[in-house]
């Protein structure tokens, strides 16, 4: 197999999976230079992700959520590690509830925005995760704590993607789970905010849970259509 | 009213009859109009045609020739045959006198 054709195949996967199929069978077919191939698959690479960008939902996913939420949820993981590193051992309770909390809502607010991102624009994915890792390369490479790893900066990362691979795949959430889910960050948040170790502006980070939510009841629709 | 591209892919389906489908599309245009096509043009137009109720396509089989891949196959509905049969229609009336165009007698005019 040529260079070419590895390339325009790796190219096609920015493609519907039947249109990929179909795509690249035409190309066989016709016996034309994988070069050619190549520029053909991009030029309908290129029109196709046109057409998605005329839609709201990439330009909510990247620039409504996956730009802002990355600084902020690299905040929240700074604080999730300077706050691991004061834990005054087991005795101090109030110390490890608030930790745990701080976790807790790192992890949701982290899955939740990689789910939303993945579920709205699975297409157009690679620009959000441009959009979430251009901030985190600017910041991991002006990180001064000299206590704290750069890494610390990144604790949301896998909870995100976790969220997002999920959200691509279109699991369906129940309106029951969903809706758990939101009163519970919300309560966490409430917590938080009631000890003053809430930033105001990671409100933010909630629309993405009651987005779920909102969703849900539609989700478990088409899952009763199908 | 159609476009010409349009015109031009909606007349080729139609030629091909039960053989219509992109790469042989896509071959046939090459050969009648001396251009080739971009599959990008194509399967973009080939939706909005699809959209419009112009078209109607199908996952066909797959064969050896093509790597074992399926073929997007392709049938012109009659909503299809008459907006063709219009722009063709609109495209004669519009020509008439026109210089370049071969009269009733078989001469050029001009």
């Amino acid at each position: 197999m040529s260079l070419g054709w590895s390339l325009t195949e790796v190219a096609a996967h920015l493609l519907h999976h039947e249109e990929r199929e179909v795509v690249l069978g035409d190309l066989s077919e016709a016996h034309e230079s994988t070069w050619h191939g190549l520029l053909d698959v991009l030029g309908l690479v290129t029109r196709r992700q046109l057409q998605l960008w005329q839609n709201w939902r990439p330009w909510l996913s990247g620039f409504g959520l996956a730009l802002p939420s990355s600084f902020l949820l690299m905040g929240a993981s700074v604080g999730v590690s300077t706050a691991y590193q004061s834990l005054n051992g087991p005795r101090d309770i109030d110390q490890h509830l608030l930790f745990i909390c701080q976790v807790l809502l790192l992890a949701a607010w982290s899955w939740s925005g990689g789910f939303v991102v993945g579920k709205l624009s699975r297409l157009t994915l690679w620009a959000s995760v441009l959009l979430c890792l251009t901030p985190c390369l600017f910041c991991m490479v002006r990180f001064r704590i000299p206590s704290l790893s750069r890494a610390s900066l990144l604790l949301f990362l896998l909870p995100a993607v976790v969220g997002a691979l999920q959200g691509v795949r279109r699991i369906q959430i129940s309106l029951k789970a969903g809706f758990a889910l939101a009163v519970s960050v919300t309560a966490l948040m409430v917590f938080m905010c009631s000890s003053g170790r809430l930033w105001f502006v990671n409100w933010s980070l909630i629309w993405p849970v009651w987005y779920i939510v909102s969703t849900a009841p539609h989700a478990s629709r088409e899952v009763e259509r199908s | 009213m159609l476009g010409e591209f349009e015109y031009v892919l909606i007349t080729t389906a139609a030629g091909l009859g039960g053989q219509a489908y992109g790469a042989a599309i896509r071959e046939q245009i090459a050969r009648t109009t001396g251009r080739k096509c971009s599959l990008g043009a194509l399967y973009t137009t080939i939706d909005r045609l699809e959209t419009k109720g112009l078209l109607k396509t199908w996952m066909g089989d797959a064969t050896p020739q093509r790597g074992g891949r399926a073929k997007r196959m392709i049938r012109v509905t009659a909503k299809g045959v008459q907006a063709a049969k219009d722009f063709y229609d609109a495209v004669t009336r519009v020509s008439r006198g026109a210089s370049w165009v071969v009269n009733q007698t078989g001469g050029s005019a001009g």
